[in-house]
């Protein structure tokens, strides 16, 4: 059984439907990438998964039903969700943001702050600076940290490139290709660079209109000539 | 020199309280972006509860702590019961709601305990006329140590909470980004309640302050203490309880000196003008207060 099975989910804003009865699943130790234009519905398929918007249809975690659980328990048993553009807290020291990813869990948390400056060495130079005054690459890093502190077994992870120059986009992507290549981490990703996704993650689902148009492996996507048309500009 | 402390001294006692209520405005403000008009209504309430408990027979220290309890709940009831359902439909509406409630707490206390001959609060430290200490040759009445020294205390105790525990880096954490908060795993209904509830026990405590000086309780009471504790709050920023506490302060040892100094033209009719001329003023030139944080942010 996979780790994550989502079962004809469908969400949106009020009475507006974005996403229209998706399936999806993402094994033990994967990297799923879900790739799609602006508006194809990746970050409301996100916000559905976690729980933080309405939903309905299923979702299954580790065997367990958590359609109808809080987002704020899904932490707890092992979803840790970055989302787009601002998974930090700007007014918090960066030590603070890091206490606050461990707020679900206790022990050892001293230990994994280390663990994740010693990953991180900016973050560790700027631990008593405000977040709202790190660069943008940076916030994000902080932000994946902060995520990675609940000690997930899966993490979602909301357009981590956003606004960021293309090297410090590579850095971070080297950062969760190695989470997951060595700790087995799984992760849930979505990006609009599409050829960058598809070097680190290991399954596709394209999204388009909220609906998946197309899934596989990243190889078979990646050669798949009208596809590379449309998301991959060549 | 002597009327130099002695407008000084007494400035900071009245102070205090104003500090306290203010913090409780920041509180708020800063955990769910609201101001709270019933604030003071509240805290006039629970002030009333001291006096019933008091009354009964229960022991004046005692009186406060149930009074401080009433008031936590009082402000957690009203956030997870009328705000929280409000605020989901429109924000301007949780403003006409805290408005609502100022006029229904108000008519509440008048309803209950208006009939009665007014109620005199006892104070919680000795208040005779010769309970004084004079220094630099002001009089320094134990009453209004006793508010000074209480005041800053359960000041200190609210930044300790704040800066060291668990419990207030969750709050922090709401205060700036509610969203990634509940992602964290932050119950962040309970940290909302717990924020008003705080602001209401403060509330309770600074009412039963004043009552104590002022002596006799009615439905107005804390009327012009809400007013100096906005102004405070706007002063030292809404979102800052360091500036709160410093403005609070500020505030009352201004009012001292101008009506002090100035009886002829601002005296004692004039002052609640000064602190309304304040909040202008600050509104006008720096929005957020000498503490208050603009929200600038690098992306």
């Amino acid at each position: 059984m996979s780790l994550l099975e989502v079962r004809a989910l469908s969400a949106g804003y009020g009475p507006v439907e974005v996403l229209h009865g998706i399936d999806l699943d993402v094994d033990h130790g994967e990297m799923v990438v879900i790739l799609g234009a602006n508006g194809a519905g990746k970050t409301t398929t996100m916000r559905a998964v976690s729980g933080t918007i309405g939903r309905s249809g299923s979702v299954t975690f580790d065997g367990v039903d958590i359609t109808r659980t809080n987002a704020e328990k899904l932490v707890g048993m092992g979803i840790a969700h970055v989302p787009q553009g601002r998974g930090t807290f700007p007014d918090l020291t960066v030590m603070d943001n890091l206490r606050v990813g461990a707020y679900a869990r206790s022990g050892g948390i001293a230990a994994d702050i280390d663990r994740w400056f010693a990953v991180f060495p900016r973050l560790a130079e700027r631990r008593d600076q405000r977040a709202g005054s790190l660069s943008g690459g940076e916030q994000q890093m902080l932000a994946i940290a902060r995520a990675l502190m609940s000690h997930p077994k899966l993490l979602l992870c909301d357009e981590p490139s956003l606004g960021l120059a293309p090297l410090i986009t590579q850095e971070v992507f080297e950062v969760l290709k190695k989470l997951n290549a060595e700790e087995g981490l799984s992760v849930l990703l979505v990006e609009q660079n599409a050829n960058l996704a598809l070097k680190v993650a290991q399954r596709v689902y394209l999204l388009e209109t909220g609906t998946v148009v197309a899934s596989g492996s990243a190889a078979q996507i990646a050669s798949d000539d009208a596809i590379r048309k449309a998301y991959l500009g060549a | 020199m002597e009327r130099f402390f002695q407008y000084l001294f007494d400035g900071l006692s009245l102070g205090s309280i104003y500090a306290l209520l203010a913090l409780g405005l920041v509180v708020v403000f800063r955990g769910t972006g609201h101001l709270n008009f019933a604030q003071g209504e509240m805290a006039m309430i629970c002030t009333f509860v001291v006096w019933q408990f008091n009354d009964w027979g229960v022991p004046l220290v005692l009186s406060i702590i149930l009074g401080m309890i009433v008031g936590f709940a009082l402000g957690a009831g009203v956030e997870a019961t009328i705000i929280r359902g409000v605020a989901k439909k429109s924000q301007a509406g949780v403003f006409v709601v805290s408005i609502a409630l100022f006029l229904g707490l108000n008519s509440l206390a008048a309803m209950i305990w208006g009939s009665l001959p007014p109620e005199q609060l006892p104070g919680l430290f000795p208040d005779e006329p010769d309970d004084f200490q004079r220094i630099f040759g002001a009089v320094w009445r134990y009453e209004y140590i006793g508010v000074l020294a209480v005041a800053l205390v359960l000041m200190g105790l609210l930044f300790l909470l704040f800066a060291k525990t668990k419990f207030g880096l969750a709050m922090r954490a709401v205060a700036s980004n509610p969203e990634s908060a509940r992602l964290a795993g932050i119950p962040t209904g309970i940290v909302l309640a717990s924020s008003w509830g705080i602001a209401g026990a403060m509330g309770a405590l600074s009412g039963t302050l004043w009552g104590g000086i002022v002596g006799e309780l009615n439905a107005g009471l804390m009327f012009t203490v809400f007013i100096y504790a906005s102004a405070a709050a706007t002063l030292g920023g809404f979102d800052s309880p360091g500036g709160a506490v410093i403005a609070g302060l500020t505030i009352g040892v201004g009012e001292q000196f101008l009506a002090g100094y100035f009886p002829g033209w601002i005296g004692q009719e004039m002052k609640l003008s000064a602190a309304l001329l304040t909040i202008f003023v600050v509104l006008l030139v720096k929005p957020s207060g000498l503490f208050g944080s603009t929200k600038v942010e690098r992306v």
